[in-house]
């Protein structure tokens, strides 16, 4: 327990001490940026994709960060983390110096800001809330279903690129922990929705309605786990136009809304 | 006699006589002793088979647990727990070690040791295991230190560094007691470090021998190192290894090259990492290797189990040692020599295209990682990784797990900074491709399997068999289960509420047969009812 205590002292110790730098010692020094970069594909990549281009967390390589533009700014979301969402704090686990070289890494990327899409965020909330159906599955703040994920802070902690792929092809990236389960029972009935855990011996899911389901393999005729989308996709039932307004909105999603 | 003096000869005698027990002869006996558990893979050929059948396929439906022992400790919970004598003796993660009642499950002592802030990891702060000789209790701590425990108290009664943490070592290995002396590995060849295998004398913990598992310049192997690459060569050595008492010969896998992902700084076979040694254990002289990955790029650690057997192999007996390795292949070596006998894939390969006559992969190629990144199977962890195995030789099969399914490997050139990872790169799962995994039962001799029982997810925990007719294993999802150890059956089962990440262990107290496993951050010892 003591040093439960003093670990999470001497990390803060190491963020209080990181912060009192403005600017990575190891800016602009190649060594250092390469153990950074392998750093950033060995523990950050998963989520902010294997050229920092995004995907489950925002892209990095835009040379703009809206946690702030200083290198401390950066230093400190990494050594934080961004509580309440998927982005883990990395100051208990990393030294100081190997955070310090992921953001010289960071930093070799020239500022080219957000990608840009030309749309309009009010149409797009409309047609979330209307035509789309969006929100028949999803949240934003307090308004919305909850079959889906919430997506109140989506804009912030995806790439564009993944928010548009969600929308065409929602099966091609599935959200972390995300599948369905899909139960032939005895009598040949087949039941199905997504997954809220699967293992050797059992099966529990939620279906489309909100229904909680659990199933024992041996008490059914068959378990499968499928990595499919329950989302239908939209290429089709809505114009180029609208899908532009709907990224736009999304985009714009940033964790503001009141929950 | 006055009553202190009195006492204090009662209590002389029993710690004379506990300390009698635990000899050298005990340790090369420990298989026919089914009250107790003496060391890591229970017996010095590692077999992990207890005689024990009083819980056997009728009954095991009925087993429930006697006593449960919260260690209050997150971490990975992964260690082989030791009996003797009425006590269990536990290692935890993050340097805790507990001896536990076996009566009752109650606390006798409690050691913990702080791990350093500075200390560069790249999984975790698990510990495997205690070894004994005695009356002392011998662990690895995680800023690679040695201890010796007095086994009554806990106390320490020395301790040695083997390695220092600040370039990257550390230490997780459950030791091996040979001929009075301490035999451990080391970890931290994803830290650009030159591993090696100590012996430390039991008594004084002097060190006996260290066995560089990189060669040094002007030693055979050395050559197979481009440059100074030997330096941060790694060949790790962290799981535990078996011993052969009449060839007086230790065994010991070692783990992958250093830069894991990258090869070009290092050109050349690189002696001895992905390897299996044959060591003198007097001397700590090499007698055999045998490679099973030359120039590994995927990471493929060769530390698994060694497994000592006496077989028949195209029709010859044999004296084998078979090994189950994270590449993807079941191996069977002769422990004699080192010869090459087969190899067998269990798993999704497509990197080798089968093996020479003496044993080397036959490479597929286009499979090194890149940039852009390789679809290459098994996956980094393997195939096979570390947990432990089990020969039953009652029903004469080896029972080992595997992670199946494949990765993108992604390579990166990257210069060595002290203590920093030296990995060259990642590896990244192939979307809409979940890891599996399976429980194995192999035939030794051929590599045939008998059976496999599918996982969800990769497999966590090791393997136990028993006289029983039982082989008891645990999962991600925390179920700890018994299936029909000849057929692969699931024959029983407990959701124990934390993913079971060890070997379960078995041992007879008071006439009853237990089966004791960690899983979360508990000790569940489990018996039929009384
Ligand atoms: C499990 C997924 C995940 C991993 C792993 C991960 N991140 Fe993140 N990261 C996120 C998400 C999601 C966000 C957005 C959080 C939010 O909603 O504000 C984020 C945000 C960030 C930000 C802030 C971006 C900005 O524009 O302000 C930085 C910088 C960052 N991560 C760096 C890293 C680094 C460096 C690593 C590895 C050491 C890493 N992340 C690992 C998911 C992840
Ligand atoms: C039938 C319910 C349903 C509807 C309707 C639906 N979604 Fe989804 N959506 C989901 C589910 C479930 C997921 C997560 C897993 C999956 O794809 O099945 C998801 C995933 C997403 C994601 C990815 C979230 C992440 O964390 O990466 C986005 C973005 C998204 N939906 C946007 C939309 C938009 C915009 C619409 C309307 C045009 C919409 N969804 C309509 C159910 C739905």
């Amino acid at each position: 327990m003591r040093w439960r205590v003093l670990t999470l002292f001497l990390s803060l110790a190491v963020v209080a001490a990181g912060q009192e730098l403005e600017r990575s010692p190891f800016h602009g020094d190649e060594t250092s940026i390469g153990v950074g970069k392998a750093s950033f594909r060995l523990r950050c990549s998963a989520c902010h994709g294997i050229h920092a281009e995004g995907g489950k967390g925002p892209p990095l390589n835009r040379g703009e960060f809206a946690a702030g533009n200083r290198d401390v700014d950066i230093y400190r979301v990494i050594a934080l983390g961004v509580p309440g969402t998927e982005m883990p704090a990395y100051g208990t686990r990393n030294t100081e110096e190997n955070i310090w070289r992921i953001v010289a890494f960071l930093r070799t990327f020239e500022a080219v800001g957000d990608e840009r899409v030309d749309g309009d965020a009010e149409r797009g909330e409309a047609i979330f809330w209307g035509t789309g159906g969006c929100g028949g599955c999803h949240k934003v703040g307090r308004r919305g279903g909850s079959y889906g994920p919430d997506l109140t802070r989506i804009g912030r902690s995806r790439s564009v690129q993944h928010l548009r792929e969600a929308l065409l092809d929602p099966g091609k990236d599935l959200p972390a922990g995300y599948f369905v389960v899909k139960v032939v029972t005895r009598d040949g009935r087949t039941i199905s929705g997504i997954g809220s855990g699967i293992d050797d011996f059992s099966a529990q899911l939620r279906d489309a309605s909100g229904k909680l389901h659990s199933f024992l393999r041996e008490d059914v005729e068959s378990i499968e786990r499928e990595f499919t989308s329950v989302m239908p996709s939209y290429g089709e039932s809505l114009s180029d136009q609208q899908q532009r307004d709907l990224l736009v909105y999304m985009q714009a999603l940033r964790g503001e809304e009141s929950r | 006699m006055n009553r202190p003096v009195w006492l204090a000869c009662i209590l002389l005698a029993c710690a004379a006589a506990a300390l009698g027990q635990v000899d050298s002869e005990a340790l090369a006996n420990s298989q026919q002793d089914d009250e107790s558990w003496l060391m890591y893979g229970r017996n010095y050929s590692a077999w992990r088979y207890s005689p024990l059948d009083q819980i056997d396929t009728e009954n095991v439906g009925q087993i429930t647990p006697a006593w449960i022992y919260q260690t209050g400790e997150s971490g990975k919970f992964q260690t082989t727990p030791l009996v003797r004598d009425g006590v269990m003796y536990v290692t935890g993660p993050s340097n805790h070690a507990w001896a536990l009642d076996l009566k009752t499950g109650r606390e006798l002592w409690h050691y913990s040791e702080p791990v350093p802030d500075d200390l560069p990891l790249c999984c975790g702060k698990p510990n495997r295991g205690f070894a004994i000789l005695g009356n002392r209790l011998f662990k690895v701590n995680m800023q690679a230190t040695l201890v010796a425990l007095d086994a009554t108290t806990g106390d320490v009664v020395w301790e040695v560094e083997s390695a220092d943490y600040r370039k990257g070592y550390s230490n997780t290995v459950a030791p091996l007691v040979v001929n009075g002396m301490v035999v451990i590995g080391i970890a931290g060849a994803e830290f650009g470090t030159r591993d090696f295998l100590d012996a430390y004398d039991a008594e004084t913990g002097e060190r006996r021998w260290r066995f560089w598992t990189v060669p040094g310049p002007g030693e055979p192997g050395n050559e197979t190192w481009g440059g100074d690459s030997w330096k941060r060569g790694g060949a790790s050595t962290w799981i535990t290894g078996s011993y052969d008492p009449e060839l007086n010969l230790i065994y010991w896998g070692t783990g992958n090259p250093g830069p894991d992902l990258d090869g070009a700084p290092r050109p050349g076979d690189n002696l001895y990492s992905d390897s299996m040694l044959a060591l003198d254990a007097d001397t700590g002289e090499l007698r055999w290797y045998f490679q099973f990955t030359p120039h590994d790029v995927h990471d493929w650690d060769s530390v698994a189990d060694p497994v000592l057997i006496d077989v028949e192999i195209d029709g010859q007996p044999r004296k084998a040692l078979v090994h189950a390795n994270r590449n993807g292949h079941f191996y069977a070596l002769d422990r004699t020599s080192g010869e090459f006998l087969f190899a067998r894939a269990y798993t999704d390969v497509n990197w080798a295209d089968g093996m020479t006559s003496a044993g080397r992969p036959i490479l597929i190629p286009g499979r090194t990682p890149t940039d852009e990144g390789t679809l290459t199977c098994p996956g980094m962890g393997g195939g096979h990784n570390w947990h432990a195995t089990s020969y039953s030789p009652q029903t004469g099969l080896y029972y080992f797990n595997s992670g199946d399914g494949c990765q993108i490997y992604h390579g990166a050139t990257q210069d060595f900074v002290e203590g920093e990872f030296y990995l060259g790169s990642a590896m990244e799962n192939v979307t809409g491709e979940p890891r599996e995994g399976s429980i194995l039962a192999v035939d030794p001799g051929t590599g045939d399997q008998r059976w496999r029982f599918a996982l969800v997810s990769p497999p966590t925990s090791g393997m136990l068999s028993t006289g029983g007719g039982l082989l008891f294993a645990g999962t991600q999802e925390g179920y700890f289960i018994a299936l029909d150890a000849a057929s692969g059956k699931p024959l029983w089962r407990l959701q124990t509420g934390g993913p079971v990440r060890a070997p379960a262990i078995t041992y007879r107290f008071e006439g009853r047969q237990y089966v004791a496993t960690a899983a979360g951050s508990a000790i569940i010892a489990f018996a039929l009812p009384r």
